[in-house]
């Protein structure tokens, strides 16, 4: 197949207009039976056809018509989603194969993974003979937000879906998957498309990220994966994808011993997970070493522009969590930025004698969302600052929604990046919540923001490196 | 299989490259190895497939001079004996100076890499280095000694640093365009008129 007619069918596969979902019934405890309620009730609009071998004339399956085959069907089909135990796939996969379906996805397990390579063997087999593209076996499938397509086994009540965004996720566990999806809705930030594409037997990480990257709604990709199966082209995949968008990346296997024994210093120090982590330094792909890390990147690079450099404006309503948040900065690898002598003469007007007009500034626990306003703008516009970390304390005196209405309106102006630190209970989480949907990154700690911004600019001398 | 590259060879390999390496023959005598030291003191090492950590094995002698040449090359003949064949290999003794390592090996996945790090003794101790897929661009050869923790008493100014690059560039190209497993260049050492590698392990 060539690599024309493969992205085609991969854009037919993220967004079907014909879906089978072979395994379906009404016996709620069935994978089968979640995925087809999950369809109807993200809303999917094209044609739909539960198949069940057991089927009978005139049965319907949650009010669909049920076939008892992809052959009865009788219709050009865009995907379908084989959820039926693995020794029933092969021959489903064949009906599907003579049938000409566009997509599989097989979310069934047992293969490679529990020591079944035969039965792997017999789904590779049959997919090279094909003309569809395959997902998986063993993972959760798709979901693309705007398409409302949902083929994930999990039941609507127990993960959350998160809001349409430009946040693009794959995996090549389903378990880390799941869970980082979760996150991803209670970050606050919006997903594009998930990716849990398990086993690869023929879909992998290359052609998943040249997806990512013709794909316009994804402006923001986070990836989960234990290993490569084409080195090389996997190279070229990260160089396209990083030339346009940030990738973040979580590779499993850290503390993998080495296969091959070392005859040299150089391969002792240089084993197949540094091999991995000089590919992603040397081609722009950003790495996270936890999950925590790929939450913070993921809304830093989403919403904020690029950094011109390191100095970082310090701006805070409590003292001693902005001498924190200093010293975070410099483990990061960052800088303090100082303000130019116009922005002090012009925060001297502004500020009540009792704040120090040196950085870290601490506006004093009274500072209201003037106080806020006026030390953004200033910032804003001081040549000696690259980005700013406002360190809003929610507990104080002065701080109120005014204080993240103020700190909203500077984060849409783009002009530099900021993060907010808010750390807190409740009533600050009420307010975390107001500000990150409304795109504005937000931190419990200081060392979280400096992570973040520290991501971005590596990510932002990436790009400059590379025109 | 890999099998280490013999040292002539290696050295052949280097040059061709532009990649300087300190002066060295194979001695076959006692006497041969009292002339060779007579421009200077030199090391001495018994080279043998079957002993790949050499001085682990003790099978160096440092600071030979002319006059206890023989007596050396004696001694370290019979020490080699147990790692029949072998044969010994002079070399005239490197100026003082930091010891770095410059090394390669072949990777499944993604094939050739290039490392630059501290080197001699402190490798595996601090493992200070920096890895990249060959073959590398001038500006990788930059952020690699700039990820380096040692980077400031690796390349201490601009001229070093500027060599590095192209040592770097060079290791690089030779890499690339030849059938090498595993390769160490270490130590390299650092000095006032530039640089020499003074160990070289090729595996092919």
């Amino acid at each position: 197949m060539d690599i024309k007619t493969r992205r085609k069918l991969f854009d037919i596969l993220m967004a079907p207009r014909s879906v089978a979902i072979v395994g379906a019934t009404s016996n709620p405890n069935k994978v089968g039976h979640i995925i087809l309620q999950n369809y109807i009730d993200v809303g999917y609009d094209g044609a739909m056809f539960p198949v069940n071998i057991n089927a009978k004339q005139g049965d319907r399956i949650m009010g669909y018509k049920a076939y008892r085959s992809i052959k009865s069907i009788g219709k050009q089909l865009d995907l379908v989603v084989i959820a039926v135990p693995a020794e029933a796939t092969p021959s489903i996969l064949e009906e599907c194969r003579i049938a000409k379906v566009k997509s599989v996805v097989v979310v069934s397990g047992g293969y490679a993974e529990i020591g079944r390579k035969d039965l792997q063997d017999k789904l590779v087999e049959i997919t090279r003979k094909s003309s569809f593209i395959l997902m998986g076996p063993n993972c959760l499938g798709i979901m693309n937000t705007r398409a409302r397509v949902d083929t994930l086994f999990l039941p609507t009540f127990k993960i959350d879906r998160p809001k349409i965004g430009g946040v693009s996720f794959a995996s090549q566990s389903g378990a880390v998957g799941s869970s980082i999806l979760d996150m991803i809705d209670a970050e606050g930030f919006g997903l594009s498309k998930f990716i849990s594409y398990g086993n690869a037997i023929d879909i992998d990480e290359v052609d998943i990220l040249d997806y990512l990257a013709r794909d316009d709604e994804t402006t923001v990709v986070i990836f989960y994966m234990e290993g490569a199966k084409r080195g090389k082209e996997f190279i070229e995949a990260a160089k396209e994808i990083t030339a346009k968008k940030p990738v973040i990346m979580i590779k499993g296997g850290a503390t993998e011993a080495g296969a091959t024994a070392a005859h040299s210093h150089t391969a002792s120090l240089a084993g197949s997970y540094q091999a991995y982590e000089a590919v992603f330094r040397q081609f722009g792909i950003t790495q996270a070493k936890t999950m925590q890390d790929v939450m913070d990147f993921a809304k830093m690079f989403e919403t904020q522009p690029f950094p011109k450099g390191r100095r970082i404006a310090i701006i805070t309503n409590g003292g001693g969590v902005g001498v924190i948040a200093t010293d975070a900065l410099y483990e990061a690898g960052l800088e303090l930025a100082s303000f130019s002598k116009e922005s002090e003469k012009a925060l001297r007007k502004i500020m009540p004698p009792i704040v120090n007009i040196k950085m870290p500034m601490d506006m004093a626990g009274d500072a209201d969302d003037k106080r806020f306003a006026a030390a953004l703008e200033v910032a804003s516009s001081d040549p000696n600052v690259d980005a700013i970390m406002v360190i809003a304390l929610f507990q104080t005196p002065g701080a109120d929604s005014r204080v993240a209405a103020s700190l909203i309106n500077y984060s849409a102006t783009r002009v530099k990046p900021i993060a907010v630190v808010s750390p807190g209970g409740s009533y600050t989480q009420a307010h975390r919540n107001m500000m990150e949907s409304s795109g504005v990154p937000v931190y419990s700690s200081p060392d979280q923001a400096a992570r973040a911004f520290k991501a971005l600019l590596e990510y932002k001398e990436y790009r400059d490196s590379i025109r | 299989m890999a099998r280490l590259l013999e040292y002539e060879k290696a050295r052949a390999l280097l040059d061709r490259y532009g990649i300087r390496s300190i002066d060295s023959r194979y001695l076959q005598s006692g006497k041969e190895a009292a002339s060779f030291a007579e421009k200077g003191n030199i090391a001495m090492k018994a080279i043998s497939q079957k002993a790949l950590h050499k001085t682990k094995s003790g099978l160096v002698v440092l600071n030979v001079s002319s006059d206890n040449a023989e007596k050396a090359f004696a001694e370290l003949s019979k020490k080699a004996e147990k790692y029949r064949p072998y044969r010994i290999l002079g070399q005239r003794m490197a100026p003082s100076g930091l010891e770095i390592i410059v090394g390669g090996r072949t990777d499944e996945q993604f094939g050739k890499l290039i490392l630059i790090g501290l080197g001699g003794i402190y490798v595996e101790v601090f493992r200070d280095f920096a890895l990249r897929v060959c073959p590398i661009s001038r500006h990788d050869a930059e952020s690699m000694i700039e990820q380096l923790k040692s980077k400031s008493v690796i390349a201490k100014d601009t001229e070093t640093e500027r060599m590095l690059v192209d040592l770097l560039l060079k290791v690089s190209k030779m890499l690339s365009e030849n059938d090498i497993t595993e390769l160490d260049l270490n130590p390299i050492i650092l000095h006032e008129k530039g640089y020499d590698a003074v160990d070289l392990r090729v595996m092919v």
